[in-house]
This record gives structure tokens, sequence and C-alpha cells, in this order.
């Protein structure tokens, strides 16, 4: 780089400010969701750009009380964490066996899992009610976690079969050879070095079970059982013009992602571009 | 994954080693459980959650049933002769298709350029990327609810900026105005999906040989033809995902639509799978919906496949 140069003849300072420009636009609407949030509804109308003039937190006291996001947000966080333990205990050995144990059939039954990757949720969301309503699981957290990790299945199990696969055949052999039984090759070798994997593993489940729509909202049917989601979208029915309220209900709704994804951004990322492109 | 992982032991089974057989079938009984014991968790919900549901559903859709009488009655294909002469369902798939035409364009190729602008970055790719990816966290149901506000015709951040600078007569009722309401819609979901896409990008221009760039500079090209004779055939692969992604998220969409416009005004939003699901589950025509959403299954699954055979065959 040539020195003495001003600044914006400097291509590498040009593409900051571009790409910061273009940053602010879009995430504008999370900036403005924040920001109403703290505000009166006058302030809103009057002033919708501006800073709050006084940062207070009514709408949040009253969308976590009133609103029952006290409620919500406990629902919402049982169904992922319990999802993300079924999802975990189920794939991974899953994910071992086709990576690392030869047997008749293995391709054939992997092909079977991929086949769900491919198939949408609404072909199928009809007759998962009908089915759960005869095990009397309909409106119950447990219902949905059953089929959130039975839907998280095929995308986890080729996740980490994928990443098991890389894994040298003869560090699992020669632990086999020292007398030691698969399912303990399985957890003192395998896990251990798939540990990468099994928490991108993690973050996924817990994004697209924290997030669902359309689960919840088949499965779920009383609002005390209701998720952050569907809660959101009846809070905002009950309260369509107060915009603040709704506002803090959104802001609620979002900050846990938010956290885990800025946390684990990295894994997320990198284990998303390698489950698409493989 | 090569075949060679489908072992079989053929050894001959003559007096000799009669015997050694035994035990080897006893071994490999022994050796069929340990690997069942690793699968037999994930089969189970599989099937019980994935493969059964989809065949219930196409065997639903071949009987009338409104979700609760005791018995069913079997019709054939009535319900896809149905399906075939109903406006609403076929303005539904049509809605779809559409959505799909307008996301590849709004998707793909702004996606891409912002990709490449942060992929020339020397330093602060890690922030850029981070950034743009932040509306893809947020769930669906939270993207709706905001967006519905932003569109809001009186009090919306849209109308209400297009006011203050003096063009209020662009204003307008997003969400109800007929003819605007599937882009309004469209525009909602690309800023909500674009940063799976981004990040494929670039991962993919990640992977392009340098050199090629350099021998270009040489020649003395310029950026936009490095631009199309270097990067985007460079990004043949990401592409066919990209676009397979892009299409079959589309035909998928649901949430959106569901929260913002439950497919109004006038059916003008409706798409096939909110359609399915208002006849399921607010109009108790239980088997005529899972016709609908066999159809929709069939048209996903065999254009994945599709896609899958394409990209394939390009390799």
């Amino acid at each position: 780089m040539r020195t003495g140069v001003a600044p914006w003849r400097n291509p590498q300072i040009l593409l900051w400010a571009v790409l910061l420009v273009l940053l602010a636009i879009v995430t504008v609407p999370i900036f403005w969701a924040i920001l109403a949030s703290f505000k009166t509804n006058m302030e809103i109308v009057n002033q919708p750009f501006s800073l709050p003039k006084t940062w207070n937190f009514d709408n949040y006291v009253k969308a976590w009380n009133l609103g029952n996001f006290n409620s919500y947000f406990w629902n919402t966080t049982l169904i992922t964490i319990g999802g993300m333990v079924l999802v975990l205990v189920v794939a991974c050995p899953a994910g071992y066996a086709f990576a690392q144990m030869k047997f008749k059939g293995n391709n054939l039954l992997f092909y079977l899992f991929l086949l769900g990757m491919a198939l949408p949720v609404q072909a199928i969301i009809i007759p998962v009610f009908y089915q759960l309503k005869t095990f009397g699981l309909v409106d119950s957290l447990s219902g949905v976690v059953l089929v959130s990790a039975g839907l998280a299945l095929p995308f986890s199990v080729f996740l980490m079969r994928n990443s098991m696969k890389d894994i040298q055949k003869e560090l699992r052999e020669s632990a086999y050879v020292d007398g030691a039984s698969e399912w303990r090759a399985f957890f003192s070798i395998m896990l251990p070095l798939a540990k990468p994997a099994v928490v991108a593993l993690l973050v996924f489940t817990f994004m697209s079970i924290w997030n669902d729509f359309l689960l919840p909202l088949v499965l779920l049917i009383s609002n005390d059982k209701f998720t952050l989601s569907l809660g959101l979208l009846s809070f905002q029915g009950e309260n369509s013009t107060n915009f603040g309220l709704i506002f803090a209900g959104t802001v609620i709704s979002m900050i846990p992602s938010i956290i885990v994804y800025l946390i684990f951004q990295r894994q997320f990322v990198e284990g998303m571009s390698e489950g698409a492109v493989k | 994954m090569s075949t060679s992982n489908m072992v079989v032991n053929p050894s001959p089974v003559s007096g000799a080693n009669k015997v050694a057989y035994k035990g080897k079938s006893k071994r490999s009984f022994k050796r069929m459980l340990v690997v069942f014991s690793f699968l037999a968790p994930a089969l189970i919900l599989y099937i019980l959650f994935m493969l059964y549901p989809m065949a219930d559903a196409v065997r639903l859709s071949f009987f009338d049933w409104d979700g609760a009488a005791p018995a069913m009655n079997f019709v054939g294909g009535d319900n896809y002769t149905q399906l075939a002469q109903d406006p609403i369902f076929i303005k539904s798939l049509v809605n779809n298709f559409y959505w799909v035409l307008l996301s590849l364009l709004l998707m793909i190729l702004p996606t891409l350029a912002l990709s490449v602008l942060i992929g020339k970055l020397k330093r602060g790719k890690m922030f850029f990327r981070a950034g743009f990816y932040l509306p893809s966290v947020l769930s669906l149901a939270v993207i709706g609810v905001l967006w519905s506000k932003i569109y809001d015709p009186n009090y919306g951040a849209i109308n209400v900026f297009l006011r203050q600078v003096g063009l209020g007569a662009l204003a307008q009722n997003w969400l109800g105005e007929p003819s605007v309401v599937i882009p309004a819609l469209v525009v909602t979901s690309t800023w909500a999906f674009y940063g799976t896409y981004m990040v494929l990008f670039l991962a993919g221009l990640q992977n392009i040989d340098q050199s090629m760039y350099e021998a270009a500079d040489i020649d003395g090209a310029g950026p936009i033809r490095k631009f199309w004779n270097i990067t985007v055939p460079s990004l043949r692969n990401t592409m066919n995902v990209v676009v397979s992604m892009v299409v079959i998220h589309a035909l998928k969409g649901f949430g959106l639509v569901w929260i913002m416009t439950q497919g109004g005004p006038f059916y003008k939003s409706e798409v096939v799978a909110t359609y399915v699901y208002k006849a399921a589950f607010s109009m108790n025509k239980v088997s005529y919906a899972s016709a609908g959403s066999v159809v929709l299954g069939i048209i996903v699954i065999g254009l994945t496949i599709a896609f899958n055979y394409w990209r394939d065959k390009g390799e």
C-alpha cells in the first residue's frame, strides 16, 4: 500500500465505509424495534427514529408479567433443552455407526435418513398432529420435544456422520485391538475428537427449536403452554396498536438467540458452510 | 462413500470349517446387535415422527375424513381431482411460484455482490460476516411481527419515513394492497434468509484460486470482467446449492405469511402451506388438506432430487 494517499482513495477504507453503511441499513429494523421498546406510544408516533427521551422499562415489565412472557420464556427453554438433549443422545451414536462401522445396508439406511432432509414439515404435520393426539401428547411440551427432535434428526445424523468420517479409522481400531468395546471406543475416542461438530450440532438444534413456529402452532393449544413465538403472536393480536409493548415482547424473544449466536458464531457459521456444501 | 462398507463374509460352508462358520455367525449376530444398539434410537424416532407420518399423509389423502369421525370413507383420488379444480389451491400454487421467482431475483445477485465485497476485505471479514448474518438468527415470529409493524400503514417505519422526506404519495398499505403484498412479503423473507446464502458464498469465494485473479491482472482485466469470467464460473457449485435452497425454501414458506397476512387480502398472498394449514385445522377438511400437503411434498422432494442430480452431473 502506498503511503500518503488520501483516505478516500484507499480502496480498503472505502470498502469499509460502504459495508458499514450497508450494514446500518440492513440492521435498521432491529434497532428501530429496540429503541421503540423503550418509548411511549406518543414518542413512537412522533419521533420514530430518535433515541427515547427516557429509557423506561415499563413495556418490558408489563410484557414479562402481564403478557405472560415469563411463562413463554420458560416453556421455550424447556422444549429447547429437551430437544437438544434428545438429538444429542440419538444422533451421535447413529452418526458414528454410519461413519465408522461396517454393516450390511449402511449406505441404504443412510440415504433413508437423507430423504428426511428433503421432506418438508408441512407434508407430515397433519398426521403428526393426529398421531400425538392418540398418544395424548397434544398440548404438552414433551410432544413438541419428541417431534422437534425427530425433525432435527436427518440433518443431525448427516452432520455427525460427516464429521466422524474424517476421523482416522486406525484410532478406533487400535482401541478395538486393546479389547475396548464399540461403545467404549465411541465414548472415549470418537466423541472427544468430534467435539467441534458436537458443539455445532448443539448450536444448530438450539436455533431451530428455539425459533420454531409451525410445530408449536399446531401442537400447542393453551396459552400457558405457548412458546415465545406463539406467545408473541397472540400478544401482538391483543395489543395491536401498542407498538412499545409489542416491541418489548419482540426484544425479549430475540435476545437469547442473539446471545447464543454471538458466543458460538464461529462454530455455527463453519458448521453451516460444511453441512450445506458437502 | 465407497461400497466396500457393504462387507459380507462369503466363506463357503463346507464340512471342514462348519464349526468355525457357526462361531462366526454367532459373532456376526452379536455384531449386528452392537450396530443396532447404535442405530436403534435414531431409527425409532425417525420412523415414528417422519417416515410413518409421511406414509400416513398419503393414506389419509385417499379418504374422506374430518378429523373426528370414527369411520373414514375411501374415496380414491377424489381429493386430488378436487384440488385440481380448486381455484384457491391453484392460486396458492401460482403464488408459490411467483414467490420463487421474486426470491431468486432479490436474493441471489445482491447477496453475491455483498459477499464479494466482504471477501475483498483485508481486515474485518469476521465482523461483517457476523453483522450481516444477524437477521437470520431471529425467529420467524420476531421477524414477522417486526415487519408487520414496519409495514404498518399509519405508524410503520416505511410510511413515516416516506412522509418525512416528502414522498407521502408513495406511502401505502403494504400488506393490504393486492398487488404489493407478495413483493412486500418476499422483501421480508429475503431479509430473513439472505444470511445463510452469504455464508455459503463466502465459503465458496475462499476456495477460488487467487492466482487466476493475478493472471487476469497481468492481462489487464477490469473488476467487472474478473467478476463474470472468474468469480461467477468458479462459484458454479455454490451457486447450484444456493439456487436449489432458495427455490425449495420459497415453496415451503409458511411462517412469515401466516404471521403477517394469513394469506390475505382475498387469498392474494395465500400459499400452499397456509391453505393446507387452514383446511386441516380450521375447516376440518383433514383428508383434503393431506392431499394438498402430499402435492407440496412431492414437488419439494422431486425438485430436491432433480437439483442433486444436476449437480452430480455437472461435476
